[in-house]
This record gives structure tokens, C-alpha cells and sequence, in this order.
């Protein structure tokens, strides 16, 4: 059994995703236990609030800890690499949140496109749109957009090599250019409460993928059931929980020495968020042409 | 706009017989109120065979002659997108009426030019956006407008094909004669977001990709992104680039302050599932060229244009934006900011 340490129950705003998440995952997943003792734990799951986030993941790693890390991994990206300089430097795993492109829809789909099922790929469209909940004090650019662009890097695999943003860090519209001339646009943020939509659950979550050879749809909300009662419709989830796939990377990492998640894709995430913020600010492209 | 004096039955010259020169004609044919009085193409051939098949109506290769006809009350112009500004003053100069395929005209200078033409002749100007008055096109604006979402804050609108134009000589795909794909084609969209949101454009970035042939003269592919003044945005996609070619989709999804309108790319559909493969059957009615038409005839006999001039215009300098975004890979200032 790989022996789980939980530090912190904080995350950005109100979020407390050690508890709602992680730690009923981890409880229930056959190869983890929880200790209450951090010297004796394999991994630290790290969801402190994001300015010790980096300097906690820092401890453990000094500490020859894994890391389960609630996303995003730092509050900058230079913290992001860091992150995985220390990482690589001791020999541990570091594996950030983005438990999103577990979902089984996006799967299948980031191995159709890697396939080559569409041919060469040329475009993404993506929508991410959540109802309700708290919104994020530092705006959704910095706490729900790394989604979407992880998905969009798990399907592509592409470098980054220039940004654009527009509308606003609630609901803003990223436009990406990566190697290859290959485009995709991101819209993502926080909407309203919507009647047949949990709290802060997604209201839209799509992606259609055009290729020389073919497009794919993609509905993240499949696999699902829809109910409808007298207080309206609903969607209910068949499909297998992408924290409890994320842990099922975390823990093959363990076992192997890699894990198919890593500090490099949250540095790809950040790296886009934060040139995004600055085409917000400056309200033109922004050219990425350290990405590799 | 007075109530205007109008003939129980309008006279309605056609002046282009190509392509789409059908579904406007097929809309004069199921009007109450106006006839086919001719026809005008600069091939005779063409213009006598499509006479033929209209009831043998008197045909020319002549303008100026057609335009003389005692019972010519309006004109349709269906041809190339450079021939715009040039037809377009004559038929003002003979105080007709005119309903212009899209665009208005090539290049902001020259639509801003018909429309005062137009005004002053006191006649009516409108250009065949169409998809204004598709079904799910009035269908939106009128949830919007009944504030089933809030403030519109998003707009996304992709209609997407896999079609291409018939050759290289074809002139759509002629960037001189179409003024390029965001002129020809991408106005459909940038016209009917923007109604939608009813917001005034200030910023259009683009990005555009030559997808079917390395050597095409236009953006096969368009993403076209407008910033509208009161914060909203919209992503307005346009292609004849997608695979395989028999491919067709359209959706739409609008995300307001108080919930989202969405249709997907089967809103409008059945499914055909047979050995070839599943298909779409589009459910039947919505036809926007009879509701355009009829809109017109209203406009003539002086009712508020659903397609005004001014927007039109504005169509315009959004598109030749597009077309200078993706060449300066910038964006690109539009109305009052430019």
C-alpha cells in the first residue's frame, strides 16, 4: 500500500478539494491508505492555499516525499519549474491536478486524435463553461482555464507559441497558436446557477477537433444518463471518476518511477494562463517561443 | 419610415443567373405580391435559358436596357461580389429598389458610397444576409431579446462545411472578385452574432488557414473573434475546409449573465442510419430567402428594414477587418475605436 499524507485543506477562495476530493478518493482507492504521521508517508496530497503551495510541494520534495498537488501546481510559473527542478533533482513524483483529462470521453478522444483518427489534426474548439458555485477572488483565467488547456496539450501534444485573450478573467476566450499552425480557442468561466445543473458543476464541457482527415465531437458530460422529473431535467454520470483515475496515475507513477501526468504539463498550463493574462492586460498576442 | 405607394404586384428584375439566382427567383414565384419581370446576365446563354424556365420572361445582357422596362419596379443582384459597387449605383441612378447578395460591396469605401446613394434616391437598399431570417437565426435574437439568458456576455457561431467552390477560375475563390472568404462567406456570421448581441464591435482579431490547397487565394478556414464595446465577445467560425466533404454542421451557443442558448450541430435534425452510414435529415421549413424577400417587400412599402443599411455597412468593415487580421496577425480596430 502506498502510505498518503493529506497537508492542508485550503485551495483557492473557499475550495477545500482535500476534502471533498482527494480525501475520499484516496480512502477508497485500493492502493493507498491515509497516515496521520508525515514521515511515514509516500506521498503528500498538497492542497494548502496557492501562496505556500509551492514552498509546501518544496518541503515535501526536500523531504523525498510524491506529491499529489491540487491544481494549479503554483501561483507562477517560474515556482512551476522550480517545482520540477527540485523534482527531477531528488528523484520524485509531482503530479498535479488536472484530473479533467481523465474523463473518459477525453480519453478516448486524446487517443482517437493521437491515433490519428482525424488525420492531422488543425483546429480544437473548446467550451468549459461551470454554473454556479464560488467563484474563484483571483478571477477563472487562473483557476478553472488550466482544464481546458490540459486537455487541449493531451489531445495535441503540441507546443504553445502564441496567446491571445479576450473578454475577461470570468469568462475570458483564449486564442492558441501552436507548432504546426495548428489553432485552438478555449472559452471558459463561471456562469450563472442553472436549474438543471448541480452547483458548480459544468454546464458546457465540449470539444470538437478538426483534421485533414475527419472531425471529432466531443461531449465531456457523456458518458451520462438524462432524468427528468416535475422539477426539470438533469444530467447523471455513468462514467468511471476522474480523481479516482488521477490516482490510478498517481500510483502506477509510484510503482514504475513515471507517471503519465507530470510538472511539465502544469508548466505548459501555466505558462499559457499567465501569457494570457498578459494579452488581457495588453490586449494583443503574446509570442511563446521558449515553449518545447 | 412613411408607408410608400407600391404596385398591387412588384415588378422584380434578376440580374445574375448564376447559383443562387434560383432560391431568389423560387422566392419571387411563392410571393403574393411581385412577378419576375426579367432577366440580366452578362452570358446570354445563360440568361435566356434561365428566361426559359421562368415563365419566358424578357432577358438582356444589357443593364441599362432592363432597367428601362416599364414594369421593372426592383432589382435582385446575384453576381460576383466586385460587381456590387458598379450595378449597385445604376440600379440606384434608375430609382429602383434593390435586394444585393452579400456583401454590400468589397470594400467599406464603396458600400459606405451605395448606401448614400441609396438614401439619397429615398430608395430601399437592403443586402441578403439571409441568415437573419433563417428560423433559428430570429429564433435566438428573440430570446435574447426577451431576456431568457440576461445580458449576453458570449456568443459562439460555427457553420462549417466541406464543400469547396467548383474550380480555380472559380471567382468566389478569387480574392479580387470576392474580396475573400471573410467578405463572401465570413459577413454571414459576423452580421448575425452581431445582431444577436446587439452590441457595437470595437476589436476583430482572426485567424484564417488554407487548408484544402496550399495554393488557394483565400482563408478556406475562418475563426473570426469580435469585442464588442459593452465587454461581450463572439467567436464566429466559417469553412468550406472540413473532411470529409460531405460534412455540414452548424451550432450556436450564447452565455448570458442569466443562463445559455445553445443549439448543436443536430438541433435541427433527424438521423438517417442506414448502410452507408448515418446521415441528418433537416426538418422541413424555416426558409430564409421567402422570409428575406418578404421583409423586403415589406421595407419597400415602408416598414422598418430587418436587414438596415447601416449594418450592412458595418458587415463590411468587419470582414475587411478579418481579412486584415489574419494578414498582420493583430488585432484590429473597428467602428468609433478604429
Amino acid at each position: 500500500m502506498i502510505r498518503v499524507y493529506l497537508e492542508g485543506s485550503a485551495g483557492i477562495g473557499r475550495q477545500d478539494h482535500q476534502n471533498a476530493m482527494y480525501r475520499p478518493a484516496f480512502a477508497a482507492h485500493p492502493a493507498f491508505e491515509l497516515v496521520t504521521d508525515k514521515d511515514k508517508a509516500d506521498v503528500v496530497s498538497v492542497a494548502v492555499a496557492l501562496d505556500r503551495r509551492a514552498e509546501t510541494i518544496a518541503d515535501a520534495i526536500r523531504a523525498g516525499k510524491h506529491v499529489l498537488a491540487d491544481k494549479p501546481l503554483a501561483a507562477t510559473l517560474a515556482e512551476c519549474e522550480e517545482i520540477g527542478r527540485l523534482a527531477a533533482e531528488r528523484g520524485v513524483l509531482v503530479v498535479p491536478a488536472h484530473h479533467q483529462r481523465f474523463s473518459p470521453a477525453l480519453r478516448s478522444a486524446a487517443t482517437a486524435v493521437r491515433g490519428g483518427r482525424v488525420g492531422l489534426p488543425w483546429n480544437v474548439q473548446c467550451d468549459f463553461l461551470v454554473a454556479g458555485g464560488d467563484p474563484a477572488p483571483t478571477g477563472e483565467l487562473v483557476n478553472l482555464a488550466l482544464y481546458p488547456i490540459d486537455v487541449v496539450h493531451a489531445m495535441l501534444g503540441l507546443p504553445v507559441r502564441r496567446v491571445h485573450a479576450v473578454g475577461d478573467p470570468d469568462l475570458v476566450t483564449l486564442l492558441v497558436d501552436h507548432e504546426h499552425g495548428v489553432t485552438s480557442t478555449i472559452l471558459c468561466g463561471r456562469i450563472a446557477e442553472l436549474a438543471d445543473v448541480r452547483s458548480s458543476g459544468l454546464a458546457v464541457h465540449r470539444y470538437r477537433v478538426s483534421g485533414s482527415h475527419g472531425v471529432l465531437a466531443v461531449d465531456a458530460a457523456k458518458p451520462a444518463l438524462r432524468v427528468s422529473t416535475a422539477a426539470g431535467t438533469t444530467g447523471r454520470w455513468t462514467g468511471p471518476s476522474t480523481v479516482d483515475a488521477l490516482l490510478d496515475v498517481l500510483a502506477a507513477g509510484v510503482r514504475t518511477g513515471r507517471a503519465a501526468l507530470g510538472v511539465a504539463d502544469a508548466v505548459h498550463a501555466q505558462r499559457v494562463v499567465e501569457a494570457a493574462q498578459l494579452s488581457l492586460d495588453t490586449g494583443a498576442p503574446v509570442p511563446l517561443e521558449s515553449e518545447n | 419610415m412613411e408607408p410608400r405607394s407600391v404596385p398591387s404586384s412588384i415588378g422584380i428584375l434578376l440580374v445574375g443567373a448564376g447559383f443562387i439566382a434560383d432560391v431568389h427567383s423560387a422566392a419571387v414565384a411563392a410571393s403574393s405580391r411581385a412577378h419576375l419581370a426579367g432577366i440580366v446576365d452578362a452570358d446570354p446563354g445563360r440568361a435566356a435559358a434561365f428566361a426559359r424556365s421562368h415563365g419566358a420572361v424578357p432577358y438582356t445582357v444589357d443593364l441599362a436596357e432592363a432597367l428601362a422596362w416599364p414594369n421593372v419596379d426592383a432589382v435582385v443582384v446575384c453576381t460576383p461580389n466586385d460587381t456590387h459597387r458598379r450595378i449597385g449605383a445604376q440600379v440606384a441612378a434608375a430609382g429602383k429598389h434593390l435586394l444585393i447578395e452579400k456583401p454590400l460591396a468589397t470594400t467599406l469605401a464603396d458600400a459606405r458610397a451605395l448606401a448614400a446613394e441609396f438614401a439619397a434616391a429615398g430608395r430601399v437598399l437592403v443586402a441578403a444576409h439571409s441568415h437573419r431570417h433563417h428560423a433559428y437565426g430570429r429564433a435566438v435574437k428573440e430570446a435574447i431579446e426577451a431576456g431568457a439568458v440576461g445580458r449576453p456576455r458570449h456568443a459562439r457561431l460555427a457553420i462549417l462545411g466541406g464543400w469547396i467552390w467548383t474550380g480555380w477560375d472559380a471567382w468566389a475563390a478569387d480574392p479580387v472578385r470576392s474580396g475573400g472568404h471573410a467578405l463572401h462567406n465570413g459577413v454571414h456570421v459576423l452580421d448575425l452574432v452581431t445582431w444577436w448581441l446587439g452590441g457595437d464591435p470595437v476589436r476583430v482579431f482572426a485567424r484564417g488557414r488554407r487548408q484544402t490547397a496550399a495554393e488557394l487565394r483565400i482563408y478556406d478556414y475562418l475563426e473570426m473573434v469580435v469585442e464588442y464595446a459593452d465587454g461581450a465577445v463572439s467567436v464566429c467560425e466559417m469553412s468550406r475546409a472540413h473532411r470529409p466533404g460531405s460534412f455540414g454542421l452548424r451550432e450556436l451557443l450564447v452565455t448570458g449573465t442569466g443562463g445559455v442558448i445553445r443549439q448543436d450541430w443536430d438541433g435541427e435534425s433527424s438521423f438517417l442510419h442506414t448502410e452507408g452510414g448515418t446521415g441528418l435529415v433537416p426538418a422541413a421549413g424555416g426558409d430564409g430567402f421567402t422570409a428575406q424577400f418578404e421583409s423586403w417587400l415589406d421595407a419597400i412599402g415602408g416598414a422598418p428594414s430587418a436587414m438596415p443599411v447601416a449594418d450592412a455597412v458595418r458587415a463590411v468593415e468587419l470582414g475587411v477587418a478579418v481579412e486584415e487580421s489574419i494578414a498582420s496577425g493583430r488585432p484590429v480596430a473597428v467602428g468609433a475605436a478604429a
